[in-house]
């Protein structure tokens, strides 16, 4: 049997006409028109992930100017061009996919665990090639530190993010956290690059790296548990 | 589409007549019964009208309406398996592959039909054969890449050709002429 007879086995079947009883078709009219009124539909997708890319570079500048630009100051002018330019194209891959996931029957050539997880190796392998000290002092203690700072300036970034996307739909909770925590943990990590300036390679590698990926993952864990709590 | 979200309510009314007969079918694949597709088209329709905004006017309309109904199938589904543990009896339940074979280039049910599928490519096959949408539409209504769907349909076909093949050779043997 060939695919084309395959096909016109399925066509045919397709095409034999299936009724839906006009009490039903009545019914379903009836329950939407008392609340039938004009909606403002959302706007287009590039203003949405522009205005969540602005979001994270305000996070980011805002966290930095408090916390000091001693790691931007002592970064040279390559390391800068690289690392806040690699961002800046992350942010907006973030902030798209975010909008995205917010609109029904959008486009998307990845799943976004399979984006975090390219975001969280290019950043590795960037830092690998940029930071060559292989020191390591206070490891654990730096390193949770800048962890915890990356990921406490996430959470106002995601906040932002549920605000600019509120008037959105979100079908699948879980993975609309994964991006809105990505695009937060970039936010994060910006602040991270801006503020510190421990360039220890393991430091940045590991520590710096990992922001993104766990303030994914609590994004991703959050939106499981609201779509756990609704059903 | 953009008529209804204007707040018309006869292209509300049109829209509902001419997709309704396609998303019941689509809807049908994991309902138990006749009247729980019914609830759950009514449940799509109610949560079509709620989100109707996040439509852009301009974008492929049936991927959008799709995406919310698997999202609606799928809710429903978790919910009747949650509230009620029911167990049919075994005889109540359809038996496809004692159902009787129908003959090759006869229309069949389309249910019957793609009845060996797993779900997704069943999905797939329903949206691309019945709602008569794209390889880039069914993508966006299912959330995976254009790849992804290629790789369903082609394993979908697969199985469909050995099953009716199979079908052929039985009819065949039994007498009946194709």
């Amino acid at each position: 049997m060939t695919d084309q007879e395959v096909d016109d086995v399925l066509q045919k079947a397709a095409d034999s006409p299936r009724e839906v009883s006009a009490q039903l078709l009545e019914r379903i009219a009836d329950s939407i028109g008392p609340s039938l009124r004009p909606v403002r539909p959302l706007p287009p997708n590039w203003v949405l992930s522009g205005a969540l890319s602005l979001m994270g570079g305000a996070v980011a500048l805002i966290g930095a100017a408090r916390a000091g630009f001693q790691g931007f100051e002592a970064l040279g002018f390559l390391s800068r061009v690289l690392i806040l330019g690699a961002l800046a194209v992350f942010i907006w891959a973030a902030a798209r996919r975010a909008a995205n996931e917010w609109t029904p029957g959008s486009p998307r050539r990845l799943s976004t665990g399979g984006l975090v997880a390219a975001f969280t190796v290019a950043l590795a392998a960037l830092f690998g090639l940029l930071f060559q000290d292989y020191r390591t002092e206070n490891f654990v203690l730096a390193g949770l530190t800048c962890l915890v700072t990356g990921v406490l300036h996430a959470v106002p970034a995601a906040l932002l993010a549920w605000w600019v996307l509120r008037r959105g739909c979100v079908l699948d909770s879980t993975s609309a956290g994964l991006a809105a925590g990505a695009l937060a943990g970039l936010a994060g990590l910006a602040v991270l690059e801006l503020h510190c300036a421990n360039f220890e390679a393991l430091h940045v590698l590991v520590w710096h790296t990992l922001v993104v990926p766990v303030s994914a993952g609590f994004g991703a864990l959050i939106g499981w548990g609201l779509r756990h709590k609704a059903s | 589409m953009a008529r209804y979200q204007a707040g018309d309510f006869t292209a509300a009314r049109r829209l509902i007549d001419r997709i309704s007969p396609q998303l019941h079918r689509f809807l049908d694949a994991h309902s138990a019964t006749r009247a729980d597709t019914d609830d759950t088209l009514q449940e799509t329709w109610l949560r079509i009208h709620r989100v109707r905004h996040t439509y852009r006017p301009g974008e492929p309309l049936l991927p959008w309406i799709y995406a919310i109904a698997r999202r609606v199938r799928v809710d429903h589904y978790r919910k009747a398996m949650r509230a009620t543990a029911r167990e049919l009896p075994l005889e109540d339940l359809p038996d496809a592959t004692t159902a009787a074979p129908a003959t090759f280039g006869q229309a069949e049910d389309l249910e019957q039909l793609l009845a060996p599928l797993s779900a997704s490519q069943r999905e797939v096959l329903e949206m691309l054969k019945v709602a008569g949408m794209s390889l880039e539409e069914v993508a966006r209504a299912t959330s995976c890449s254009v790849g992804s769907v290629k790789q369903k349909v082609h394993r979908a076909y697969e199985t469909l050709r050995r099953t009716m093949s199979v079908r052929e050779l039985k009819n065949d043997h039994s007498g009946v002429l194709p």
